[in-house]
């Protein structure tokens, strides 16, 4: 009877806690949500549901039926196109780099990567003033190369850093098994490395993809075609009018937001264990 | 099949030397057993065989050819680690058949050589297993396997049994033994388990802080090892050793030890006035009565029946002797008894340095 009693009194605190933060969480989606299924004279009303919801924004964002909206497919497409390149590549020059400093144990790998953390150091926004100016050397400002390459660089190393951690608990035997077994460090690489990767892979790639898809500030800066942007510039956009089409706003904001979420759940299960495992060191 | 020399082999670690110059053959065929306490430096001289070490001094070599810059997947040889060190994420077969997939082997050749050696090793029904589907004798199993196909010049076992259980790990031992009488390739073996050496070597090489103390066949080793490091480390329980100085009386030798006491000593066992190290073994060691001429008395202190043997802890003086004795004696803790030893089963080693004296 007692035990009954201070579970449910456990409960009832997990509870109190709970649902605030839920509320918390949900209320500005909640919000999101309202201004998009509601008609634009009832956007402002007030109303807790609107009296009409309709459908009629995303009819107006899908056809492209607004000023703001005349590339919204261009824009969505460039979006994809920047933030699973940048998955890529990350996955590419950090998967290589961790691969080097854990398993080939290459001389000078360890301080290699602590430079790269270094860079944390400087919050990403001061360096974009810097990166700007760099990539005007390169000739490369309004391509979309330039944001690619600056998200790369951005996410690049805490990504060697976790695969980093999660090579290291790859045990070494296998290394040894493998080049006995005749394997060259590019076959290890593929053959047994990788495979053995995967969740983190998984994990890595997601988070480079994602922090691509929400960059504002860097896309903002690199690129100034309205053909060339990411549809979270072009949303920033929308707030340069004196009457911006909050509803119309909102409707994108979250179309914007369902491939990152339909993302994260396809993979959670990896991203789960691929970043804890990469997380404690053994 | 190979034969394979160390010679004057040498290592270090960061300025510290852990291998001091080792030189011995292994014949063709032989099963080589290396064994020695952990941080002997057995495994580092296994692991420079197998390539995954550097070596600092001396060379290798692997059937007359030196090894010293080859690569490990050019030396010709297989390896069996104490983790297994299977793939994980590949089935048995797979497993098995990789180092011929990477050598590009035809898949005719890769199943055929894979299904004779899971035949050898009764993996049949568990080929298109993962490795996490097996239990650790499997997974061992697999690993033999994977050395098996290879068909290498030279088999490495690196402590393959350690990780199993005590029942497991004797069943084990004769199949590596009966798998080494079947293909007869040269075996390099490594373990601290001196009962594993003494059952499956051809050969024991006995080594500590980074020297081979004595190399020989398990019975020689038993039989006349050559100092007191290998004296203790080979057989179980471990050889009676008692501390002393040698005295002439009445014509023969004895070792007079703490107390007075008084253990007989063959012809030869060192020179009077000569402090010693007198080592028994267990079994050379009988009861008798307490007041049998010559025998040396003490109290027993742990009866330890086995069933077809009984060992005995028995206090003489200051030193503890264990004895054992086939049958089951009618005796107690706390009986008083008498030691008798036959002198020609004596080994007596040299104080100082541990050396074997004479006979």
């Amino acid at each position: 009877m007692k035990s009954s009693w201070r579970r449910a009194s456990t409960e009832a605190k997990l509870l109190l806690v709970g649902i605030p933060v839920l509320i918390w969480t949900l209320l500005p989606i909640y919000h999101l949500v309202l201004f998009a299924i509601s008609p634009k004279e009832s956007a402002f009303a007030g109303q807790l549901w609107p009296d009409h919801p309709t459908l009629h924004n995303f009819a107006v964002v899908f056809r492209e039926q607004h000023y703001y909206l005349s590339h919204f497919w261009l824009q969505l497409w460039n979006s994809l196109v920047i933030a699973v390149s940048v998955g890529v590549l990350t996955l590419v020059v950090a998967t290589a780099a961790a691969f080097a400093i854990s398993r080939l144990r290459v001389r000078g790998g360890r301080t290699v990567m602590n430079l790269a953390l270094f860079t944390y150091f400087i919050p990403a926004a001061f360096l974009a003033v810097p990166m700007y100016k760099t990539m005007g050397n390169y000739g490369l400002l309004n391509n979309q190369w330039s944001l690619i390459l600056a998200m790369v660089t951005i996410a690049a190393p805490y990504s060697i850093w976790v695969l980093k951690q999660a090579s290291d608990k790859l045990p070494y035997e296998l290394d040894e098994a493998a080049r006995i077994d005749g394997a060259s460090p590019p076959q290890l690489f593929r053959l047994v490395y990788l495979p053995l990767m995967t969740p983190s892979l998984v994990a890595i790639g997601t988070y480079a993809l994602l922090l691509a898809w929400n960059e504002y500030l860097y896309a903002f800066l690199l690129l100034s075609n309205d053909t060339q942007i990411t549809l979270s510039v072009a949303l920033g956009n929308f707030l340069a009018a004196d009457d911006s089409p909050w509803e119309l706003l909102m409707t994108v904001g979250l179309i914007y937001a369902l491939p990152p979420a339909a993302i994260y759940y396809a993979f959670k299960r990896y991203m789960v264990g691929g970043l804890t495992a990469g997380a404690v060191k053994s | 099949m190979a034969s394979v020399t160390f010679h004057n082999v040498e290592k270090t670690f960061g300025g510290t030397k852990v291998i001091h110059g080792i030189g011995f053959d292994i014949h063709d065929g032989e099963f080589m057993v290396l064994v020695g306490p952990s941080g002997c430096g057995k495994s580092t001289l296994l692991r420079m065989l197998a390539g995954l070490e550097e070596i600092s001094g001396g060379t290798i070599a692997i059937d007359g050819r030196v090894v010293n810059n080859m690569e490990s997947k050019d030396r010709d040889i297989a390896m069996v680690f104490q983790s297994y060190a299977l793939y994980p994420h590949m089935t048995v077969a797979d497993n098995m058949g990789f180092s011929l997939r990477l050598r590009r082997a035809p898949q005719a050749t890769i199943q055929e050589r894979v299904a004779k050696a899971a035949r050898i090793l009764n993996l049949e029904p568990y080929l298109q297993r993962f490795p996490r589907e097996l239990s650790g004798g499997q997974r061992q199993r697999v690993a033999m396997g994977r050395a098996i196909v290879r068909d290498p010049k030279v088999f490495l076992f690196d402590e393959p049994l350690s990780n199993l259980d005590a029942k497991l790990r004797v069943a084990m031992r004769g199949e590596i033994k009966a798998l080494h009488q079947r293909l007869k390739t040269t075996t390099v073996y490594v373990t601290h388990d001196q009962v594993e050496a003494m059952t499956m070597a051809d050969r024991i090489a006995v080594m500590h802080d980074g020297r081979v103390e004595q190399i020989g066949t398990p019975l020689d080793l038993y039989d006349r090892p050559g100092n007191l490091f290998v004296a203790q480390f080979i057989g179980s329980p471990a050889m009676n050793v008692i501390e002393g100085t040698v005295r002439r009386g009445n014509g023969a030798l004895h070792l007079e030890a703490e107390g007075g006491i008084r253990w007989p000593l063959g012809d030869g066992g060192g020179a009077d006035g000569q402090r010693v190290a007198y080592g028994i073994r267990p079994e050379h060691v009988m009861l008798a009565s307490p007041d049998t001429l010559g025998a040396v008395a003490g109290e027993i202190i742990v009866v330890e029946p086995t069933g077809a043997e009984t060992e005995l802890l028995v206090q003489a003086g200051s030193v503890q002797i264990v004895l054992r004795t086939h049958g089951r004696p009618v005796v107690n803790a706390g009986d008083k008894v008498g030691l008798s030893v036959d002198p020609s089963m004596v080994h007596v080693f040299e104080k100082q340095t541990g050396a074997r004296l004479a006979a």
